[in-house]
């Protein structure tokens, strides 16, 4: 595996605000990565940063294989959270137009943009003005415009978000998908999306990257040693039970589910499990806690 | 190759926004207004009324140069507002709306990207100029008497240097600010601000482009091009081409996101 981008100490200061602090990761080639974080943590800005359109304050980008002086836009494709397009022009017409400012030739962005149209599923509107596409189309639109250049990395700024449930499956879906082909950073704050399409996390806050790693990585570290138990009966009644138990160390009752707090969940598990078998309790449910993105994003961003 | 794909889609564009249409057109208008309502001026005066029985009312003659010095009196007022309003956005509102953020991540030189949008701005204003011209030419022909073919396209071709520098401020102010009413407001300012440097310092800047029309004036009254008329060409095309050149300067340090 390769390193595909470096970024080094980067900072962008708008107005002596900073926005992005002495950021500095990698990436390899090949990975999914999503840049994780609430509203305003930078996330826009180290893509736009990364994208070219803004420079930043201190600190540098580089492609591994890049030359001096070499225009690092040609290695990259950007989709922007709002795209805005050229209405007038329909669908294909702005393919090609951006095909041809990318030095392919007309007949060969032709012949990607008809590929690409297909791939990402508007080729039935390809002849339609980009005017009448709904929001869908526009972002899938906007993904195939992004990529029309074969570029190394695909950044996508918040590529979901503004979609209906059905949009956003077929953009996730599109992204597995070129996910075998290209390297993709994607900046999210639905974290279910992240958990579902990424090898890596970048979490953000407050334009400082507070926790990095792969999503298996980052369960290991957060994770709680904690089960959750339901009954049937009357929770009280086992809470006093399970309390007695060696292994435990906690309990406490939340909107019917009792949990349990463990010095050791292994032999707290084999514990309550035998407890449970032997006195017959009316078990309807037994979770053995595994951390969840969005406990991890809590507890990461409330630090 | 990329300049040539970046200005057809601006001709395209231009074209899909009626640019091609409404431009000419005015600019047509705005040529024959003065020459046709100044020789009927005496119909229309009797028309309307009001006048004494007996009223004798004498309108100087024109002769062709001063009417065609009556049309290049509207373009310098009307001509240039039209001019401005045409191109404030032509930047500025792709920044505005976004769609930049697009087109400017991929390798797009910035050079490629204003010469481009600059060139296809000055075809449809030398176009346009010399349709209205054309217009004018052909009333100054019919009404007041002969004006050579080739004056009419010296002309078009000096006067046209003078929408050239509008199209290269109004291009200037594109790129330093988003708001496309501000660069039509900064334009203008700029214009006015021009011509009473000119007048204020008249005997040291014979050849600022300001005097353009007055020197084409003399070369229609003494039938050869004078030199001070190639000066302020000259000097118009040196404005003109280092405010492109600014341009380019100001793109290429500018955060193009924000």
């Amino acid at each position: 595996m390769t390193t595909l981008l470096t970024v080094k100490n980067l900072s962008k200061t708008y107005d002596s605000k900073a926005a992005v602090k002495n950021i500095s990761f990698e990436f390899q080639s090949g990975k999914c990565i999503a840049l994780i974080g609430p509203n305003g943590a930078g996330k826009t800005t180290i893509l736009r940063t990364l994208a070219g359109l803004l420079k930043p304050s201190s600190g540098t980008v580089k492609f591994t294989d890049m030359k001096e002086n070499d225009d690092l836009r040609k290695h990259i494709g950007y989709l922007p959270q709002y795209p805005v397009f050229y209405s007038w022009m329909t669908g294909m017409e702005f393919l090609v137009y951006s095909g041809q400012l990318a030095f392919l030739s007309k007949t060969e962005a032709g012949k990607r943009a008809e590929d690409l149209l297909v791939k990402v599923g508007i080729s039935e509107a390809k002849h339609q003005r980009i005017g009448k596409y709904s929001g869908g189309m526009k972002q899938r639109l906007g993904i195939a415009q992004a990529i029309i250049h074969k570029p190394k990395l695909l950044m996508l700024d918040e590529p979901v978000s503004s979609l209906d449930p059905i949009g956003r499956r077929e953009v996730l879906t599109l992204m597995e998908e070129l996910k075998k082909e290209m390297t993709i950073l994607f900046s999210t704050h639905i974290l279910s999306d992240a958990d579902e399409i990424s090898d890596e996390l970048l979490l953000l806050r407050k334009g400082e990257i507070v926790e990095a790693g792969s999503m298996s990585e980052l369960r290991q570290k957060y994770q709680t040693s904690k089960i959750e138990l339901e009954f049937q009966d009357d929770l009280e009644n086992y809470q006093l039970k399970v309390n007695k138990l060696t292994n435990v160390m906690d309990s406490y009752i939340d909107r019917n589910v009792l949990h349990v707090t463990a010095t050791d969940i292994i032999q707290a598990r084999q514990e309550i499990l035998t407890a449970a078998a032997n006195e017959n309790w009316p078990l309807t449910n037994f979770t053995l806690n595994r951390a969840s993105l969005e406990d991890m994003f809590m507890k990461v961003v409330n630090n | 190759m990329q300049w040539s794909t970046l200005f057809k889609k601006e001709m395209l564009e231009n074209w899909h926004n009626k640019k091609w249409i409404w431009v000419p057109l005015v600019i047509i208008l705005i040529a024959i207004l003065d020459p046709i309502s100044n020789y009927y001026l005496p119909q229309i005066i009797e028309s309307v009324g009001g006048v004494p029985d007996g009223t004798v009312i004498e309108l100087p003659e024109f002769t062709p140069a001063e009417v065609v010095m009556m049309s290049l009196g509207q373009f310098s007022s009307l001509g240039v507002l039209i001019i401005v309003l045409m191109s404030m956005g032509t930047i500025a509102g792709e920044r505005k709306s976004g769609v930049s953020e697009l087109i400017l991540v991929k390798p797009v030189s910035f050079k490629n990207y204003i010469t481009a949008k600059w060139a296809a701005l000055l075809v449809i204003v030398w176009g346009s100029l010399f349709i209205g011209m054309l217009a004018s030419w052909y009333y100054t022909n019919l009404l007041y008497g002969e004006l050579s073919l080739t004056a009419l396209l010296q002309i078009v071709f000096f006067y046209g240097l003078w929408f050239m520098l509008v199209i290269s401020l109004s291009i200037f102010y594109n790129t330093l600010f988003k708001t496309p009413g501000l660069v039509a407001f900064l334009t203008i300012i700029t214009i006015m601000l021009m011509s009473v440097i000119t007048q204020v310092f008249a005997h040291v800047l014979e050849w600022s482009p300001n005097n353009l029309s007055s020197h084409i004036f003399e070369m229609l009254m003494t039938d050869s091009i004078p030199s001070d008329l190639i000066g302020s060409a000259i000097v118009t095309i040196a404005i003109s081409i280092i405010l492109v050149a600014a341009s380019i300067l100001t793109f290429k340090n500018k955060e193009l996101a924000e």
